[in-house]
This record gives structure tokens, sequence and C-alpha cells, in this order.
């Protein structure tokens, strides 16, 4: 069967140049001409290359520094990618814990213009805006400004933009994370209804249960490499099997970028 | 970012058109309706400036420009815009962050929607000064029809200040301290721009500035139109816009360059 392609992604690589000293001023630039600075290198994701199809839901698991985070922002566009070609076809949107939102704006205002950067027309986002607050269980807040917001119901507000504005390629990063149980069981319910079909998919997530219930393919990431990527249940044995080998009985996190500790 | 998406060619669009107004409306709201005397502070600032230089000009130094106060209130003005557009935007790549950072948005609205939003501070205080100059100023000349030439210098002085905010903004990214090398640049450009001289001084005594500094040409010619009922100083217009169009294609180069490192240096 040939579906059309959503993601196409060749030999895509992620390295981050890190200097340990700020180097970043145009006097220290000029001090240091001949001085270069000590930069280390961290290769976040190592060269991969697959392809996602149109509608596919797609898991992506690892533990955490694996690169999850950063090649979710390489598909997204909003990193560049060091080598490589990604090919996108369809709109896109990045759902992670507090992105896309500015503190300084209200609900409304965040609606508003979340929504439209996603592509919709004003009058598009009048129609939805009451689904938007009545999902995200905001209506008492809607005028007010989100650095006002506990995280939880800044990450609702995100995820009800993304459910009535919606992209055609989702990127859901940890979201369900945050949420009270009740939200997270409206999440799930979302995942099941038919507001997913005919979406693209693409979900990092530490709960076992929700890859295992909705995704069609699993990606398996280990230290930046991409180890499998198929069947879901096999991508969740090879995870745990990660995670026994090389963490203490009981945790198993190495330190890496901050992430989203989900544990159920 | 490919060139193709750096380049503004697809900001024509209604829907885009009607983002970028979304944007710029929320933007202005934001700088404005924050603080207790809102869009009164979009008035009083240029009104506090003029008093402070009239004292100085008119009253100290008795330079005897004719209609002093309005001469200065049109300067003035468009300085300030210039300011608030290349300043106040240095940081725009991280402050609107949140705009690109879950999207694949294209960064030029972002910078065309804070112009935008400038642009309303400056009609505001554009109006101000007509109420100013045809009903309260003196040796008011009225209007003409010469007053239309203001629509291209302002033109030309949004796609300077465009320009500008985008290579200063871009650099930011690599350099922090753009932000104070640009304070001082910006003090001294103001003191080479006839903003408060009288121009014969101004033309005296830094001889090709006026072509030197694009401020000085857009200022000189806005008074022309807006004072003298006289045309705009051709030769001057064009070098302007010259000047203006080959710093937008260099900050359009930088975005192109840098721009897409935005997401993960700042």
């Amino acid at each position: 069967m040939q579906t059309p392609i959503a993601i196409r992604a060749e030999n895509i690589s992620k390295t981050f140049h890190i200097s340990e000293d700020s180097h970043n001023t145009v006097k220290h630039r000029l001090f240091n001409l001949f001085n270069p600075p000590r930069r280390r290198q961290l290769e976040a994701v190592k060269p991969m290359s697959f392809e996602i199809g149109k509608g596919e839901c797609i898991g992506l698991i690892g533990r955490n520094g694996c690169g999850k985070s950063t090649l979710v922002k390489l598909l997204a566009g909003v990193y560049p990618a060091t080598t490589g070609k990604i090919e996108t076809n369809g709109t896109t949107l990045l759902l992670q814990l507090g992105i896309g939102m500015s503190h300084e704006l209200t609900a409304r205002e965040n609606i508003y213009v979340s929504s439209s950067v996603l592509g919709l027309r004003v009058k598009e986002i009048d129609a939805i805006f009451e689904s938007i607050v009545e999902f995200a269980e905001l209506r008492e807040f809607v005028d007010t400004k989100i650095k006002y917001f506990s995280s939880g119901m800044a990450a609702r507000l995100g995820f009800s933009i993304a459910v009535n504005a919606g992209a055609d390629i989702m990127f859901l990063d940890e979201i369900f994370a945050v949420g009270d149980l009740k939200f997270q069981e409206k999440a799930e319910a979302v995942l099941e209804s038919s507001w997913i079909r005919g979406r693209t998919v693409i979900m990092v997530s530490h709960t076992m249960s929700t890859i295992e219930k909705y995704c069609h393919r699993t990606a398996y990431l280990s230290q930046g490499n991409l180890v499998f990527l198929g069947d879901t249940t096999e991508a969740i044995r090879l995870y745990l099997r990660d995670n026994e080998q090389l963490a203490p009985p009981g945790e198993g996190s190495l330190s890496g970028p901050p992430a989203m500790f989900a544990r159920r | 970012m490919d060139m193709a998406n750096a380049f503004p060619s697809g900001l024509i669009s209604p829907h885009k058109l009607e983002r970028l107004w979304l944007l710029a409306r929320i933007e202005f709201k934001l700088r404005y309706y924050e603080n207790k005397l809102g869009l009164f502070w979009a008035l009083l600032k240029p009104v506090m400036d003029l008093i402070i230089y009239y004292v100085v000009f008119q009253v100290i130094l008795r330079q005897n420009v004719p209609n002093f106060a309005s001469y200065l209130f049109i300067g003035l003005i468009i300085w300030n815009f210039f300011v608030e557009s290349t300043s106040g935007t240095i940081q725009i790549l991280s402050t609107k962050k949140y705009l690109y950072e879950y999207s694949n948005m294209n960064k030029m609205e972002i910078y065309v929607s804070t112009l935008m939003s400038n642009t309303i501070g400056l009609f505001f205080n554009f109006v101000m000064f007509l109420i100013f100059y045809n009903f309260f100023e003196n040796k008011s000349m009225g209007p003409s029809l010469e007053n239309f030439w203001i629509l291209p210098i302002f033109a030309n002085l949004f796609i300077l200040s465009l320009g500008l905010s985008l290579i200063l903004s871009n650099i930011y990214i690599l350099a922090k301290d753009i932000n104070q090398i640009w304070q001082v640049a910006v003090s001294f450009l103001f003191f080479l721009s006839p903003i408060f001289y009288k121009l014969s001084t101004f033309l005296d005594h830094l001889p090709g500035f006026d072509y030197g500094n694009p401020m000085a040409g857009i200022i000189i010619n806005a008074r022309r139109v807006m004072m003298q009922h006289l045309p705009p100083d051709m030769s001057l217009l064009e070098w302007n816009f010259f000047y203006a169009i080959a710093i937008l294609m260099l900050g359009f180069l930088l975005l192109d360059k840098f721009g897409s490192k935005a997401a993960e240096k700042l």
C-alpha cells in the first residue's frame, strides 16, 4: 500500500556547538580574535533517515537526553539540521510544555495569535473560540495573562488550541505530563476520536501505555541514534531493556536537558 | 530556512495581512495599555521631548527657526519611530520566540507586524502634528497638496527601519552587546541629524551629511512637504530610497543566514 509521505528525512543530524566561555559579545570576540573559543560538540541527533506516511501516529521513545526533543524540533523546522534534508508536506505544529504562547498575553490573545499562526482566519477563530475555552476549562481566566497560569493550565490551553485549530502534522512532546487526571482523560479521548484521523502525529512520551495504545509505529532512540523504527511492542521492549541495563533499579534518568518526568 | 522563506513575497495574501494586523494590534496594546497612562504615553513622549528642545534651542540659544515647535515636532516623531523600530527590535527574535518556535511561521511577519505597530503610534503622533501645525502654529502655511509626498517618505523610513531592524536583531543572535553599541550609534546619529538645528547651520557645518545620514534626508524632505509647500528634494529622496533598499537587502541576507539559528541560540 502506498500512502502519501508526510515527512521524509534523509540523513539528518544535529550537532550543537556549546562554547564553554561566553563568546557572544562583540567585545569578547574582538579581544579573543586569535584565541578561538573552546567548544564542545554535542551530537544530539546522529545521522538518520526515515519516512513517515500521512495519517500515521508515530511514537518516539528513549531515555532522557537521547535526542527525542531535538529530533522533534528538527522535523518541525524549529532547528535547522546540521546535515541532511527534511521534507514536510503540510502545516506543522509543535506542542511542548510552555512553548508557543506568550506569557505577556492573555489566554484570549494567545488563542487568536496561535490559531492565526496555524493558518486560521479571524472569523474561523471566532467560530472555534468557545470550544477552545471550553475544552481547556479556562472560562474564568480568558482575560488573564498566561504568566499567572499554572503549568497545567498553560498546557491545557496549548493542547486545546492544537486540538481545535490543528495542523496537518502534529508533534506532541510530553503533552500529557502536566495535566490533571481529568484533563488527561479528555486528551486521550481526543486521541481516540476522529480528530486524529487524517493527521500525522508524532508523539513523544514516557508513558508506555499511551504509546502502546495509539502509535502505529514507534521509534526508539538511544544516545542520538535511531536504534529502531517499527513495531510499537518491539520498540517498547527495547526501551525497557535499555532502562533495566543502564539504570539502577527504580530510577532511570541521566542528567539531560530538562524534560518532563511522567511516571504513572 | 531557504531564501524564498526569508523574502516577504507571500506577505500580500489577505490571510497574512489579517494576521499581521492582529499581531500589530496586540503589540500596540501591549506597549501602551499596560501602563497607567495608556495611549496617552504615545502622545506624551514627543510632547515632552518637544518642550525640552524648544526651551534649549529657541528660548536659550535663540536659533530663530520659523515655526520651530512644528519643525521640531515632525523631526522628533520621525526620529522616535526610527529609534523604536531599530533599538526597540534588537531583541525581537528573543522576545517573540513564542511565535516561531512551534510552527514554521515566516520570521519576516514578526518584523513587519512590529513595525506596523510602531506605525500606528506614528500615525497618532502625525495627526497631532497636523492639528498643531494647521491650527495652533502662528505662521503656519496651512495644508497643501505637497503634503501627500509624506507617504513615499514614510515608506522610505519604514524600509530603512525594517532593514536596520533585521540587521541588528540578527547580529544580536551572535553578539549580544550589539544592543549597547547601537545605543551609542543612535545618539551619535541623533546629533548628526537636523532634528533641532537650523537646516542651514546643519548643512554648513556638516556638509554631505544630508546624503551621508539617511535619517537627515528623510527629515529634511518631510519638512519640505509638510511645512514649506515644497516638493521633496528628488535627488535626496532617490538616494534615500537606494540607501534604504540596500540596507533592507543586507537585512534579508542576514536573516537568511542567521535567522534559522535563533531558536537554538536565544
